[in-house]
């Protein structure tokens, strides 16, 4: 590389225009050539140039492409624009000046003339001599046509034969046979089965998030029947706690919040999130009643549009479900209220691409993706959709807050008789206070008064009860918004309202749903994305779900980025494996159930967790589960543990969430406020409600230990535990230890930890049986499960 | 090696239980930490680990003025809204504007040049001006958001909407904390502020990075045993409790979890003894109390914080981060500009200076960096008559100590301290400035989230070389 003297770079400067003071030219020395392209030549390109000038999306105006090298090398119509070290030779300076004759570009209708620091990197490039790096072929996004094409995840779900496998004997379903087949190539071998008891606190905590009882251990222990684990299995999963649980780890992704404030006198209505619990406890009813998956996904990105099964005026069902988009974090700012749309819509996008597809479409707001086949164009093609529809029924003022649009679940006639009542209510009451005005005042007996009241009173009575309202998102643009009504919008240059580029149809990304989509023609067409994301034959969204539940089964998922199934995801360990889950799954009318019991009746989940170190230290990450991984039970099975243990747990369903993490109500009932991070439930690593988590962190933290030792919460379970101890077994010392066992950790103690126990309870005297609950409670085996 | 440090702190653990004392585990914990090449973040997540390079600053104490510090009436003056005192501004303004500002309204307060450096300031911060030869002043900052959530959010995280860590989280994560019995990134503030938590989140990085909120100066850190008593009862069912453990880890397989969860009921058992101490300012003499004003009505609460912060950094917390927030946005000054200004002033005037000199006695300003700012300034022009609209375009923040050039100015304003215009300092390049001084290059601190790699200042950011000594 030739580095030409500070004072040249002067020279050259001053030879062009003034506008190079702009650039400072020192800087520009301290920058390698590489670099300055990538930083500030690159973007400028993508943003300004390439809308029509670009060889991969096929527009290539005046025959030039500028998103290739060789594309402004080979030039247009008027030959190269670019004369390698002479700004003054080249027309692409010329024409980004706006100079008198000759192309003004980029022209008034995108975007207008660049800015005058822009100008000034352009003809800096091209003094440099037009360093360009880009040498690969023409992209798609970050891919090329053929990359695109023969990744793994976009291509469709292969039906495959589960393998041949040496050791006959050990698979009990298809599952262990991919899974042996590796094993088998890898020259490892697996663990043998866990013990029965180990199964079933695995088992139980897996389903319901809760331990089994002693009882449901013992009868499990006795039950030699071939149908013994099936059993285990249909009572979990006919179990409310089984929804309660497993809507937990769907809410995770789906970046759900009970509340944004979580003290309740601060809650402002208008913005506050107080119908987001009736969207839980669909969630919690879908699970429980085993919703096929792909209903579950149309519901949640359209359920609005859907017809009600029963035929009724309102589905309350399908508007609730809507609550999905419309529980999202962003700025409740005050003034650019804009911004808080556009983040809106790219929230919706950024989230129906992660939990479903399992693609990072949220990263084409800006630039078309760095890595995946996804443009700009595609994305604000999906916007176009969410610009459509409106999750605020007012933007508000200037200074003050937007309102949340809220939607009866009643038909309107019945909410417009509501309004009658009240009104003629208030008429009534009108009345009263005009009498009470007069002088004298009329006596309480005074017929005039009496009649009245009972006229009130009567009206009272047949009112209507308030209409219940769910947060759902509706038809049709933001009022007072750039877009209020249902269109297709412009691209945003740099994801910024306010710069906008040319306008694109509403339609699916083209790369997966192809060039000939028949075109939106009537209403925002989340009715259109829905069927094509929830379709058997779109090639993400069964193995995304069916990888989901793997890793909330294991641990780990067969890919171990479950947001992102793109380039810069994990490749998956068993792509046959997952590919026969999903192709079945379907097969299965997306039954979940049916897939839980599909997984955990397998030998693979059926493993031990204890192996001996070597056979660790072939696998420290178990990537080709040889084992079973032990679990640390999240922030909300430790708490539900704990009260279930004490006999307090309140396993009611649903409803507005609790706002104190010391009610004996479900953890799923407890609220999760976006605004304080200080809760229980974060200390113990709960998801983050800001965005989808795929995955939650597992720390070890001494404020966790604080907790656990010295909050009144877990020193009052401590207590009612050895208070319910005393009560099931008054007599006998070592009867009670080893029911605690039982209770606890579903085995009977050893003698060693027995001798333990009766040290703690001689030690701590009075208090004794609750130092030894509270150590219990405090113990790696309460909350580690094997 | 690995199975050899592994056992080392299994006997270490086994004599901690049998007869605690003095001996000093977490030190041991640390240093072994400090002697593998990448201590597990999972088990040991506060483990001391080492920067990119050789750091100038090794803690950070961030002192937030929530609501929006005026500029041109602290550290920005400007003649020619004296000049020019209720004629409109002469050039257009942008669009982006929140209400409508009228004419310009020049500062009610008096500036003049302080130290040898002669750097301008208000007469509103006479104490901190006596400090100015240590002071970086930066007139040139440059934020994107013009409400107080979304230009709060960018100033603590680097991101306007959506959720990141926080810079004091980025900055755990990167370093870990020096003592293992305090929480490595402390938050005071006093007040609920706007946006709350998400200033000092760890958002996708884990939890264990989060800011520790102290709201009670009187009751810092949550769910520390109430008595000596309390102490003693504990320490004899954490033997149970530790004994019960190892039997319960004997038949598993090596698994770090259950050692770091083992060693974090010692950890927390400690913290017990050592928090208290370190969040009573009942030790501190009496005339350290009266140099930061802690008696004094008017300097008792942000005197408490920063003598608090002083007390924290020399125990080994990494970061902490002061609201000067009695109430929600104390420096929102849209009416009432000229008696409210002079009282946020009154109250952390002297307890700042004081917290400056303190540090400098002990020596230990020259590797504590000290920040101080709010999400933006405020217009020049007026809000009715005594008032500023937010104002991110052009403001001031100021650097101390840390490896920062003192009694200097850098960047500019235009005349009328609307634009920033002279080397312009970005939020994400004083981010990058930040961490290039704790010792990192802020495009290789990254953290890898949903298949993307994450960092502090995403993909801007400059090191302001000029502020650095």
């Amino acid at each position: 590389m030739i580095r030409r003297s500070t004072l040249d770079r002067r020279g050259a400067a001053v030879s062009i225009a003034i506008v190079l003071f702009v650039y400072a030219p020192l800087t520009a020395a301290a920058e390698d050539d590489a670099e300055f392209f990538e930083k500030q030549i690159r973007p400028l390109l993508v943003d300004r140039c390439e809308i029509c000038h670009s060889a991969a999306k096929g527009k290539t105006n005046g025959g030039l492409a500028l998103d290739t090298r060789e594309g402004w090398r080979k030039g247009g119509d008027s030959g190269s624009p670019i004369t390698p070290g002479q700004p003054e030779a080249s027309l692409l300076i010329q024409a980004v000046q706006y100079g008198d004759d000759g192309p003004q570009m980029p022209p008034q209708e995108k975007g207008g003339k660049l800015s005058e620091k822009e100008i000034a990197a352009l003809i800096e490039w091209v003094r440099r001599g037009a360093p360009d790096t880009r040498t690969a072929a023409a992209k798609i996004g970050g891919m090329t046509a053929d990359e695109a094409r023969d990744w793994w995840s976009f291509q469709s779900v292969q039906s495959v034969e589960p393998p041949v496998v040496q050791d006959a004997s050990w698979p009990k379903n298809e599952i262990d046979r991919f899974v042996l087949a590796e094993l088998e190539e890898r020259k490892l071998s697996h663990a043998s089965p866990a013990d029965r008891r180990i199964w079933i606190r695995r088992a139980t905590f897996d389903l319901t998030g809760l331990p089994p009882t002693p009882e449901h251990v013992a009868a499990f222990m006795s039950d030699s029947s071939t149908e013994a684990f099936e059993r285990v299995l249909d009572r979990l999963l006919d179990s409310t706690a089984y929804g309660q649980r497993w809507a937990r780890h769907w809410l995770d992704v789906a970046r759900y919040a009970d509340y944004h404030d979580a003290n309740p006198k601060a809650r402002q209505a208008s913005c506050e999130l107080t119908e987001a619990w009736r969207y839980r406890d669909w969630v919690v009813d879908a699970f429980n009643d085993d919703l096929p998956f792909d209903q579950f996904i149309e519901h949640q990105i359209a359920g609005d549009l859907l017809p009600s099964p029963t035929g009724d005026e309102v589905y309350p069902a399908g508007l609730i479900a809507t609550t999905f988009l419309t529980n999202g974090v962003w700025d409740r700012g005050d003034a650019d209220k804009e911004k808080i749309v556009s983040d809106m819509v790219d929230d919706n996008i950024d989230t129906i691409g992660k939990a479903f597809l399992g693609l990072t479409l949220g990263c084409a707001r800006c630039h078309d993706h760095k890595f995946d086949p996804i443009l700009a164009e595609d994305y604000y093609a999906l916007a176009g959709m969410f610009y459509s529809s409106h999750i605020l029924a007012a933007l508000g003022t200037k200074g003050g807050e937007y309102t949340v649009n809220r939607v009866p679940l009643v038909p309107a006639a019945v909410v417009e008789k509501r309004g009658e009542q009240v009104t003629r209510i208030n008429e009534v009451n009108a009345k009263l206070a005009e009498l009470d005005k007069q002088t004298p005042k009329p006596s309480d007996d005074d017929p005039r008064r009496v009649q009245l009241i009972a006229q009130r009173d009567q009206l009272q009575e047949a009112l209507l009860p308030e209409p219940p309202l769910a947060m759902a998102v509706q038809e049709g643009g933001t009022a007072g918004g750039l877009f209020p009504k249902i269109q297709d919008v412009p691209i945003h240059i740099r994801g910024s309202y306010a710069r906008l580029g040319p306008v694109v149809p509403r339609r699916l990304p083209r790369r997966f749903a192809g060039d000939d989509q028949p075109p939106i023609t009537s209403g925002s067409g989340r009715r259109e994305l829905a069927d094509w994301v929830a379709s058997s034959d779109n090639p993400l969204t069964a193995r995304v779900i069916v990888n989901r539940i793997w890793q909330w089964h294991f641990g780990d998922g067969l890919v171990r980025t479950p947001n992102n199934f793109g380039k810069l995801g994990m490749a998956p360990t068993h792509p046959k494996l997952l590919d026969w889950l999903a192709a079945r799954f379907i097969e299965d009318g997306w039954s979940l159930k049916t897939l839980h019991r599909r997984i955990m009746l397998s030998a693979t989940y059926q493993q031990s967790s204890r192996v001996p170190p070597q056979q660790v230290e072939q696998d420290p990450g178990n990537e080709w589960i040889a084992r079973f991984s032990p679990r640390r039970l999240e922030a909300e099975a430790i708490r539900d543990a704990m009260l279930f243990v004490a006999g307090k747990l309140d396993s009611a369903m649903g409803g507005p969430a609790g706002d104190d993490f010391t009610i004996t109500r479900r953890s799923l009932y407890v609220q999760t406020a976006r605004w304080n991070r200080s809760s229980y439930a974060m200390l113990f690593d709960a998801a983050n409600p800001d965005s989808s988590t795929e995955r939650r962190n597992v720390s070890t933290v001494a404020p966790q230990a604080l907790m656990l030792l010295n909050h009144p919460f877990s020193q009052a379970q401590a207590r009612h535990v050895a208070e319910r101890l005393q009560h099931e077994v008054p007599e006998n010392e070592t009867a009670r230890i080893e029911q605690t066992y039982h209770l606890l950790f579903g085995r009977p103690p050893t003698s060693k930890e027995i001798d333990i126990a009766r040290q703690v309870i001689a030690q701590g005297a009075a208090t004794g049986w609750v130092d030894l609950a509270h150590v219990l409670l405090c113990s790696n085996e309460f909350v580690y499960v094997d | 090696m690995l199975n050899q440090s592994l056992h080392s702190r299994r006997e270490l653990l086994r004599r901690a239980g049998c007869g605690f004392g003095s001996l000093a585990l977490t030190d041991l914990l640390v240093r072994e930490a400090q002697a593998e090449v990448e201590p597990d973040r999972s088990t040991q997540p506060y483990a001391v680990r080492s920067p990119h390079f050789v750091a100038r600053a090794k803690r950070v104490i961030f002192l937030y003025m929530p609501g929006g510090p005026s500029h041109v009436d602290l550290f920005d003056p400007k003649p020619r809204l004296v000049a020019e005192a209720g004629q409109p501004l002469p050039f257009e303004k942008p669009k982006l504007e929140r209400t409508k500002t009228g004419n310009l309204l020049p500062s009610p307060w008096k500036f003049s040049r302080h130290g040898e450096s002669g750097v301008e300031v208000s007469e509103l911060l006479p104490r901190v001006s006596s400090r100015i030869d240590d002071i970086c002043v930066i007139r040139s900052m440059l934020a994107d958001n013009i409400n107080h959530t979304g230009a709060a959010l960018q100033m603590c995280t680097g991101e306007q909407a959506f959720s990141r860590p926080s810079i004091g989280s980025w900055l755990t994560y990167g370093l870990g904390t020096e003592n293992q019995n305090l929480p490595g990134f402390v938050v005071v503030c006093p007040a609920a502020v706007f946006q709350g938590a998400q200033l000092w989140a760890s958002s996708f990085l884990p939890s264990a990075y989060q800011g520790t909120l102290i709201r009670d100066l009187n009751k810092p850190i949550a769910n520390l045993a109430d008595s000596s008593g309390d102490l003693a009862r504990q320490r004899t069912k954490l033997d149970a409790l530790r004994q019960l453990n190892e039997l319960h880890k004997r038949e598993r397989a090596i698994d770090s979890q259950l050692e770091a969860r083992i060693a974090s009921f010692e950890l927390a058992f400690r913290m017990q003894r050592e928090a208290p101490e370190a969040f009573d300012l009942t030790r501190e003499s009496t005339s350290t109390h009266k140099l930061y004003g802690t008696g004094e009505a008017a300097t008792e609460l942000f005197g408490r914080q920063c003598l608090l912060a002083r007390r924290l950094v020399e125990r080994g917390v990494r970061f902490v981060q002061l609201f000067d927030a009695p109430v929600n946005n104390a420096w929102d000054q849209h009416a009432g500009l000229r008696e409210n200004l002079p009282k946020r002033c009154q109250a952390v005037d002297q307890p700042i200076a004081a917290l400056l000199t303190d540090l400098k006695s002990r020596g230990m300003l020259d590797d504590t960096l000290v920040v101080w700012g709010g999400e933006f300034g405020r217009t020049p022009t007026a809000e009715g008559n005594n008032g500023r609209e937010h104002h991110p375009f052009g403001f001031t923040m100021w650097m101390a100590g840390g490896g920062v050039r003192g009694g200097m100015v850098h960047g500019a304003t235009d005349e009328y301290g609307w634009h920033a215009q002279d080397n312009i300092v970005h939020v994400h390049d004083l981010h990058a400035t930040i961490l290039h001084l704790m010792g990192f290059d802020h495009e290789r601190l990254t953290y890898r989230h949903s298949g993307r790699d994450y960092r502090l200042t995403d993909v801007y950011g400059n090191v302001v070389k000029e502020v650095i000594a």
